[in-house]
């Protein structure tokens, strides 16, 4: 055999080596590959995590919903209609006939009632978008009952903007879930929590199959679900911690969406036949906090001074590009009264004056908690080179979500790296975690955000207050853009990025929607050819 | 008379011409293979990079330039750009450092304990040597990583806690082997000299015993480097060992491994370097077996 031949044939062996084997997903499941390592509970009252979120969502119905045509209207679920009293503070529901639980059990207004005290009782975390409306664990039971097994009726403390209230029941939280089921599975009056925790008690398109942290959570379809019973009979999601495994998965068949390409990856894809890329704008903002227990951290100079050291223009060019738009303001876009406002760039110098300012004249040393998946990492370590040049020395602190999630909630942290999605489309939802915080306390009523940094500001709290209640529709986006002038300036949130969210599919996946938070995320259309 | 008769003469005239005409005819054997002196070749070579780091590095290793990310070897980044635009070449460099500075502490530690435990052992006997066997048994009943991932995960991920883990886990071996060795000297004619002397068991073990097991045991530390530098790449690997921004290796390829399909050199290059520096020490410590093991 001469040179060549031999030659000529390593080169079909080669041809035939690289020829991709196909392992093809089940026709009649979805099977999706995306970091889920933040869910800690799938207990609705509790879930307050973008993944978390997006799980509730399939399994759960809520009373009503948002329409993602546009994003300003209410359109009807398992409630099917509505009203507000004359003084604003009662709002009567009327349940869908017909609906029914996973259980069998039909869902009635009793179920809806039992919801919403179960989460105002358990007191978790995002308890506080009921309990703003005055609902406590002692007068709950009276404030919101079930009038006859159709009609749900729901007292205000007083009387708010009724879109801001309608909002708020849109949120995970509002979740309708089987009271018979869950009364069985109660131990020691916990509502069943300890039990709901790992399992599903909806009325959804889907139901819980199995959850395993950090590695899957299946999915199975409800047939008999009132909207129609969806195509896929199963859904899969896996939790595929590394992009570049995402993508050698999505690009073999494996797994027919990948959630968490970065950017090379997605230029690399964008030429392909086999798979569409999806972009969807969410309102989920990424953020670091500086946690103001931390006496350095506390200095107004410092906190100013980190606003000039996040690379914001190079980060959105290279390891944002494509997924993220450079936002500062704490509403995003799209939401009523946000500001577009970007007054803060890359400035070492300056920060080193402010630091100066201080006292750090050399810098300092803190640690900062980073989610141990992309990008957090990537946007971790670029912040951490570009506050080096101002002196100040960050140690990471690379950990699983959930771990940095608890640790955030009981403010232990120097610095938080993190994403905040909003939990319903009302620009209150962001105001409040942001530019509230209530009761400073360590067992503090209200963990939002500004309190999970310790962050102590009472005017701004009564302002963010005053919003909620404000009728006028000018002037209430007028003090929304001072509450963002506020805590774009001078408060322990430097906010970086808004979030697009670029799902990429197969080519034969149709029908997944993907809204404006991950809560809107619904599998209950998809289809497969 | 030349130095090299000097050495090499059959009858010298004193002690020390006696032990420098020894050391002489095992660096003789050395010289002779040729792989061993490949191997210390290398592992001066590593020193050196080590040493003259700033020197020989083109970038700083932490410098990041997001504009020039990912880019592949070119005359001005010699091992290409990271996800971060950060100069690979100038990463490895560094890396060296770290890779020595891990290298040397577990070498200084985990054979200095087990020589003391195996000695201690093998020259006491009875209870105490039961009592540490079973011990050291213990520690050989894990494998070396996982056990190593498992105090890591306690003291918590850094390098000094890497070093320790690894230190920890690693002196058992050495423990085997001086407390084999230490059983076949115990009973010799000159230790029971030494013991009718009235010599304490502390000043025969160190003084007598200690000195004739270091030889082999040195044979195994170097033979050991390989695992050693293998096992702090894979702490790095997973994220347990020296944290960002430090130009790990082990680190490298991990961060690198993301970029494997379109970008090779990320993980690549480091991955070169660990393999030539495993190979090095293997090398040179299979060299030195032929000159210090006692049995050839």
């Amino acid at each position: 055999m001469n040179k060549f031949t031999r030659s000529l044939i390593g080169a079909a062996f080669v041809a035939l080596a690289a020829t991709p084997a196909f392992a093809e997903t089940p026709k009649d499941s979805l099977v999706m590959a995306w970091q889920f390592d933040d869910i800690i509970s799938l207990d609705p009252a509790e879930i307050f995590e973008v993944s978390g979120a997006e799980y509730g969502a399939q399994v759960y119905d809520r009373l009503i919903g948002i329409d993602l045509k546009d994003t300003s209207k209410i359109v009807p679920a398992v409630a099917e209609s509505w009203t507000v009293s004359e003084d604003g503070k009662t709002y009567t529901f009327k349940i869908r006939d017909g609906v029914k639980f996973h259980s069998g059990n039909p869902l009635t207004a009793e179920d809806a009632a039992f919801s919403l005290q179960r989460a105002v009782k358990l007191n978790k975390s995002p308890a506080f978008i009921l309990t703003q409306f005055g609902f406590t664990k002692d007068n709950v039971d009276q404030k919101i009952k079930a009038a006859d097994a159709r009609t749900l009726v729901m007292e205000t403390d007083q009387a708010y903007a009724p879109t801001f209230v309608l909002n708020c029941l849109t949120a995970d939280v509002a979740s309708v879930v089987d009271a018979k089921l869950l009364k069985q599975n109660e131990k020691d009056g916990d509502f069943g929590y300890s039990w709901l925790k790992t399992n599903s008690a909806g009325s959804g398109a889907f139901k819980l199959r199995q959850w395993k942290a950090n590695e899957s959570l299946t999915l199975d379809a409800n047939p008999a679900y009132w909207q129609g019973a969806p195509e896929m009979k199963r859904v899969i999601l896996r939790h595929i911690a590394e992009p570049a495994t995402q993508r050698l998965l999505l690009e073999k068949g494996d797994v027919d969406v990948a959630r968490n390409l970065k950017p090379e990856q997605l230029d690399a894809l964008r030429s392909s036949k086999d798979v569409r890329i999806v972009e969807a704008p969410k309102g989920t903002l990424w953020y670091i906090s500086l946690n103001q227990k931390n006496p350095i951290l506390a200095k107004p100079e410092v906190r100013q001074a980190f606003r000039y050291l996040v690379d914001y223009d190079a980060m959105g060019r290279t390891i944002m590009n494509g997924i993220a738009t450079i936002h500062q303001s704490f509403l995003p876009k799209g939401f009523l009264g946000s500001l577009d406002d970007k007054p803060f760039k890359y400035d070492p110098a300056k920060a080193r004056e402010l630091l100066t300012a201080a006292g750090y004249p050399d810098g300092f040393t803190v640690t900062m908690d980073v989610r141990n998946v992309t990008p957090w990492t990537d946007l971790a370590q670029t912040i951490q080179a570009s506050a080096a040049a101002a002196g100040v020395k960050i140690e990471l602190l690379p950990m699983d979500g959930k771990q940095a999630l608890t640790k955030y909630r009981s403010r232990n942290q120097d610095i938080y790296i993190g994403q905040w999605g909003a939990d319903y489309q009302d620009p209150h939802t962001n105001a409040e975690t942001f530019a509230s915080n209530p009761d400073n306390a360590d067992n503090g009523p209200s963990k939002t955000l500004a309190w999970r940094n310790s962050w102590d500001i009472p005017e701004l709290t009564q302002k963010t207050k005053a919003a909620v209640v404000e009728r006028d529709a000018d002037k209430r986006v007028e003090i929304y853009h001072e509450l963002q002038k506020v805590v774009m300036t001078d408060s322990p949130f430097v906010v970086m990025f808004q979030q697009v969210e670029v799902p990429v599919e197969r080519a034969s996946v149709k029908g997944l929607i993907w809204g404006p938070s991950f809560d809107n995320n619904l599998y209950r259309l998809a289809s497969k050819k | 008379m030349t130095a090299r008769e000097w050495l090499l003469s059959d009858t010298p005239q004193s002690r020390s011409q006696a032990r420098m005409g020894r050391l002489y005819g095992g660096w003789l054997t050395f010289t002779g293979n040729r792989l061993a002196m490949v191997g210390l070749g290398i592992v001066v070579a590593l020193m050196l990079m080590a040493l003259l780091a700033p020197l020989i590095a083109t970038h700083h290793p932490f410098a990041q330039d997001l504009a020039n990310r990912l880019q592949p070897p070119s005359a001005a980044n010699w091992f290409g750009t990271d996800q971060y635009g950060r100069d690979i070449w100038s990463r490895v460099v560094y890396g060296s450092r770290l890779t020595l500075y891990i290298v040397l502490l577990v070498a200084l530690t985990a054979p200095v304990a087990g020589l003391l435990i195996g000695t201690i052992s093998g020259y006491l006997g009875g209870w105490t040597d039961i009592v540490l066997m079973r011990i050291t048994d213990v520690f050989l009943a894990f494998p070396k990583l996982i056990l190593a991932l498992a105090f890591v995960s306690a003291l918590g991920p850094g390098i000094e806690n890497a070093v320790i883990a690894i230190a920890i886990t690693s002196w058992p071996p050495y423990a085997r082997i001086a407390r084999a060795e230490t059983m076949t000297i115990r009973n010799s004619d000159f230790i029971s000299a030494v013991r009718l002397q009235g010599a304490s068991p502390t000043r025969i073990i160190l003084g007598h015993v200690i000195p004739l097991c270091t030889s082999s045991l040195i044979v195994r530390v170097t033979l050991d480097m390989a695992g050693i530098i293998l096992t702090a790449a894979g702490l790095g690997f997973l994220g347990l060992g020296a944290q960002p921004p430090l130009p790990e290796w082990g680190a490298m390829i991990s961060t690198g491994r993301q970029y494997l399909l379109d970008q090779w050199w990320v993980a690549t290059l480091p991955g070169i370097a660990i393999f030539v520096v495993s190979l090095g020490f293997n090398l040179l410590g299979d060299g030195l077996r032929d000159v210090l093991d006692p049995k050839n």
